[in-house]
């Protein structure tokens, strides 16, 4: 594991999916590999999580799921952004954006 | 999210779970390829990348319990996960899931069956108020010479007695029945208004004996069962006020008892006349069956001195008893009614617990071989990050699953041998009762649970203890499971100790049962018939109307073509209930005063019966008939009657005096005769004949020996018979049916106890096959490095017997020191034959020897064929 590797904020997870499926659907393996390529490793997601999160958010119909053929022919889930799930990923990236900003402002020298 | 969208994924979860697992597999797996794949690529080579992908992946396992909980079906899902999980381990054994299902079921089947009848014979209450307060009280001189009450003694307790709140008396008899269609002959009770009082159970129609019915000039009534009255009267309605005709005499019906109420004390009777008793001229005979109900508070103890005082008191009374010893004494009614039965019930349920027993080891025996055979399986689970607690559920679930099964299938089995059980086993009070209620369903379900914790206890005390996971999950076999074979091993012993005991007693019985059988009778049961009549009072009122009807009986009788010979008796062998016990006191060598006089069994026979039997008089000579019949009163003794009482001098020509009557004149004996077996086969053979000639009975037996017995020769008796007198009952007995009948009994237990031995040791067989075959299974590696380095088959097959037959001969030294420790506890129901028989114990330790050596060798042999080459590669 990346010693430099940052503990995930609570609340983080879900965004960071929403918006990695936004560009295309994927495999859980492929969600993965791309938030840590995307962060340079800083934010390495582990995995039972992950599973966790893509299950928890097709049952709260952000997602939808099946099975598709990978980039090497092997059977794989594929993860899809439903309408729901749009939505939800604005929500909470304007949520974050906000969040975030205030943040900074704390943070930078007045 | 909407309620009905989660609702909906829920039920979807449950019902599509087995597609869902699968896929939940499946993603997993994709995943951990992928990343080793990635890791190989970065360089790592590709066993340690798959080890690393899943040590990355958290634990496989629980990431999927994560992913479980994360759909929140969990608390629903889990168990019904275990049970499918369960189901689909069972479904891919079925060898092993059968043998268990089986081997518990009949286990459990034949432990519920037994316990119904051990319920309703020895434990239940019975079924009387305040049964406690019961007794039956008998005259007593020793701890085995117990007998009946007679008319003297029940009117001094009735008069002296200060323990008992109620106080009756019944009897026995059986009458001829008539007035209601065909003539029968019937059981019946005559009983007094005190025993309805002292049992304390009240009639459902009309109203129970009453004191006035008692006295000689009331009229006769009685009371009826609910049943009785159903099938004879039409209904319990219809019943009150019909008139039934016993042995001629009227007899109007004042009661009904309750429905299914078919006894009262342990007296099974269809009908309850009054009882009248006569005027006292002496002390005896002794023939009722007294009853009391002991006031609140009041002990056996007490009561027992307070009769004793009364028998203290009555004894001068009457110079004609002068047994000084003899007491009355009450014994708790329980006692009477179960005492007699206790023992054989004991052995019954001792047997099928240890069948049980052996059943459950045997089982845990194969649960523990299968868990040994799913250790790889197992120790993957716990690697992939299943907790021990899950796996050790899962196991409890499986074994549940299996017992419970066995539970079923037990119960069923019960349901139906139960009434095989009961019909065989008449002869045991109380046992028309036994039935699978909720108790016996609650024992097997019971059982089933206990054993299916039981059995799981080794596998998991396997599983905690096995902490080199690695080694197993790589599929690499160690012999780390020191325990578990030792476990097994454990086992296997048991198995045998626990058959010993079955098969001794059961050695015991079948041969008391063999040298029961082979008991000569002492005469020739072939050809011979006889039919019982009871001839009414109203009819043949006095004794010349009786020796007429007898001689024309026999006239007609013998007239029968095919009819070799006829005689008469008043009860005919053999008959262990022979109700005629008399006692004697010898003139020339009467017994020390106060000492009890001796009482044999008494029978009146005819001229013609010691012929008719084939029993020859070896001393003395036998009955005359015609005109120079016998008057006085004499007597006929038997050749071990002669041997008791008069060693070295013949007895013909002494005198005794009968039944304690001294003012009677005195009986001379007149012949000795060769033994038979009266009483059936393993009773003594003392006996004293008397002469019906001048004895008026109105009950006789009419025997006959023919050349062959033939249903038209039994019509043609009939017919013959009936046209003396076309209304009296007729009571056939071949017999030498009745001869096999007195061997029913003990064929039965010797039956029943055989086959739980033979279930034992074919458990216990089994149990050294199955654990063989596995150590073979397991060694094979070994075994083909010891036949690749030139080890002989044959000491391959050696080596795998010897170690069965180490264990068997462990287990059978244990079986045969718990087996010295209880089998004097049957003696009673052995005849002929030592409880430490030699040649028993010799033959159970050469059968169980010779069922774990062929046990043993089937492996053994197999072992011996083992391949080297393939064997070692195998690994």
């Amino acid at each position: 594991m990346n010693r430099d590797a940052m503990e995930l904020l609570q609340g983080t997870l879900d965004v960071l999916i929403l918006r990695t499926l936004a560009w295309q659907p994927m495999h859980g393996y492929a969600v993965s590999r791309w938030i840590r390529e995307r962060t340079e490793g800083t934010i390495e997601i582990e995995d039972a999580p992950l599973y966790k999160a893509l299950h928890r958010l097709e049952r709260a119909g952000c997602v939808s799921a099946e099975w598709g053929v990978s980039e090497n022919n092997r059977r794989a889930r594929y993860y899809r952004l439903t309408a729901t799930g749009r939505r939800r990923l604005r929500e909470e990236e304007s949520a974050w954006r906000r969040y975030a900003a205030a943040v900074f402002r704390v943070l930078e020298p007045a | 999210m909407s309620f009905f969208t989660d609702a909906m994924v829920r039920v979807r979860a449950m019902f599509l779970r087995e597609t869902e697992e699968r896929e939940l597999d499946d993603e997993v797996r994709f995943h951990l390829e992928r990343d080793a794949e990635e890791r190989v690529r970065r360089g790592v080579a590709p066993e340690d990348a798959r080890r690393e992908a899943a040590l990355a992946l958290g634990g496989m396992e629980s990431q999927k319990e994560q992913v479980r909980d994360a759909r929140g079906t969990r608390p629903l899902e889990e168990l019904a996960s275990d049970i499918r999980y369960a189901l689909r381990g069972l479904r891919r054994n079925p060898g092993f899931t059968l043998t268990g299902i089986l081997v518990l079921g009949v286990g459990i089947g034949a432990t519920s069956t037994v316990y119904s009848i051990v319920h309703s014979v020895v434990l239940a209450d019975l079924p009387y108020p305040e049964p406690e307060r019961l007794v039956r009280v008998v005259e007593k001189n020793s701890p085995t010479n117990i007998w009946a009450l007679s008319t003297a003694d029940v009117v001094s307790i009735r008069e002296r007695q200060r323990v008992f709140a109620e106080w009756g008396e019944s009897t026995r008899r059986e009458v001829a029945l008539s007035g209601t269609g065909t003539p029968s002959r019937i059981v019946v009770s005559p009983a007094s208004s005190g025993y309805f009082r002292a049992i304390g159970i009240a009639v459902a129609k009309g109203r129970a004996i009453q004191p006035s019915d008692e006295t000689a000039e009331a009229p006769a009534v009685a009371v009826v069962t609910d049943a009785f009255a159903r099938r004879v009267l039409g209904s319990a309605d219809a019943a009150l006020g019909r008139v039934l005709t016993l042995d001629g005499v009227s007899h109007t019906v004042v009661g009904v008892l309750p429905p299914g109420r078919d006894e009262l004390g342990g007296v099974r009777s269809e009908v309850w006349p009054a009882l009248k008793l006569q005027p006292i001229v002496r002390r005896g005979p002794f023939w009722l069956r007294g009853l009391g109900r002991l006031k609140p508070g009041v002990s056996l103890e007490t009561a027992t001195a307070d009769l004793a005082r009364v028998s203290a008191e009555i004894l001068p009374m009457w110079p004609d008893f002068r047994d000084s010893t003899a007491k009355l004494t009450p014994v708790p009614l329980r006692e009477v009614i179960v005492g007699r039965s206790v023992k054989q019930v004991g052995l019954f349920a001792g047997g099928v617990a240890l069948v049980l027993l052996l059943a459950i080891v045997n089982v845990a025996t194969l649960v523990l071989v299968r868990a040994s055979a799913r250790e790889q399986e197992l120790a993957v689970r716990l690697m992939l990050g299943a907790k021990r607690g899950r796996v050790a559920r899962l196991l409890v679930t499986e074994n549940l699953i299996l017992t419970l099964t066995a539970a079923m299938l037990g119960l069923g089995l019960a349901f139906v041998g139960l009434d095989l059980a009961v019909a065989q086993l008449q002869s045991m009070p109380r046992i028309q009762d036994a039935a699978l209620d909720w108790r016996v369903i609650a024992l097997g379900i019971g059982a089933a649970v206990v054993s299916g914790i039981l059995v799981s206890l080794s596998p998991i005390a396997a599983l905690q203890g096995n902490t080199n996971l690695a080694s197993h999950a790589t599929g690499r076999r160690t012999d780390t499971s020191n325990r578990t074979s030792r476990m097994r091993a454990a086992f296997v012993v048991a198995e045998f100790a626990l058959a010993w005991p079955l098969l001794v007693a059961s050695g015991l019985l079948l041969s008391s049962f063999v040298r029961l059988q082979r008991v000569d009778p002492g005469f020739d049961p072939r050809g011979l018939v006889s039919i019982g009549v009871n001839l009414p009072s109203i009819r043949y009122p006095n004794d010349t109307t009786v020796f007429q009807f007898r001689a024309r009986a026999l006239q007609r009788l013998a007239a029968i073509p095919g009819v070799v010979s006829v005689g008469l008796a008043d009860d005919v062998p053999p008959d262990p209930n022979h109700g005629n016990f008399d006692n004697f006191n010898l003139v020339h060598k009467p017994v020390p005063d106060g000492q009890a006089e001796p009482a044999v069994p008494w029978y009146y026979v005819d001229p013609t019966y010691f012929e008719t039997l084939g029993i020859r008089i070896v001393d003395g000579r036998g009955y005359r008939s015609g005109n120079t019949a016998d008057t006085l009163p004499m007597v006929i003794v038997s050749e071990s009657w002669a041997k008791q009482f008069t060693p070295g001098e013949s007895p013909v020509g002494r005198q005794l005096v009968q039944g304690g009557c001294y003012d009677c004149p005195r009986t001379t004996i007149i012949g000795v005769v060769e033994d038979i077996r009266n009483l059936g086969p393993a009773l003594p053979m003392v006996a004293a004949y008397g002469s019906l000639v001048n004895n008026g009975t109105r009950s006789v037996e009419i025997l006959a020996r023919a050349r062959a017995v033939t249903p038209s020769l039994l019509q043609t008796m009939r017919n013959e018979l009936r046209a003396l007198d076309p209304e009296l009952p007729l009571v056939e007995t071949v017999i030498a049916d009745k001869v096999d009948a007195s061997m029913a009994d003990p064929m039965r237990w010797a039956a029943v106890l055989t086959a739980f031995a033979a279930c034992g040791m074919g458990l216990a067989a089994l149990g050294v096959f199955g654990l063989m075959a596995y150590t073979v299974r397991q060694r094979r590696r070994e075994l083909g490095v010891r036949l690749a380095l030139g080890a002989a088959p044959s000491s391959v097959t050696r080596l795998v017997v010897s170690r069965g037959m180490k264990y068997a001969l462990i287990g059978s030294g244990i079986g045969l020191v718990m087996t010295l420790l209880f089998v004097n506890r049957i003696q009673t129901m052995l005849f002929g034959v030592s409880p430490i028989d030699p040649a028993t114990f010799l033959a159970v330790a050469f059968m169980l020897a010779g069922s774990a050596f062929l046990a043993s060798w089937i492996p053994g042999r197999r072992a011996a064929r083992i391949r080297p080459m393939e064997a070692i590669g195998a690994d």
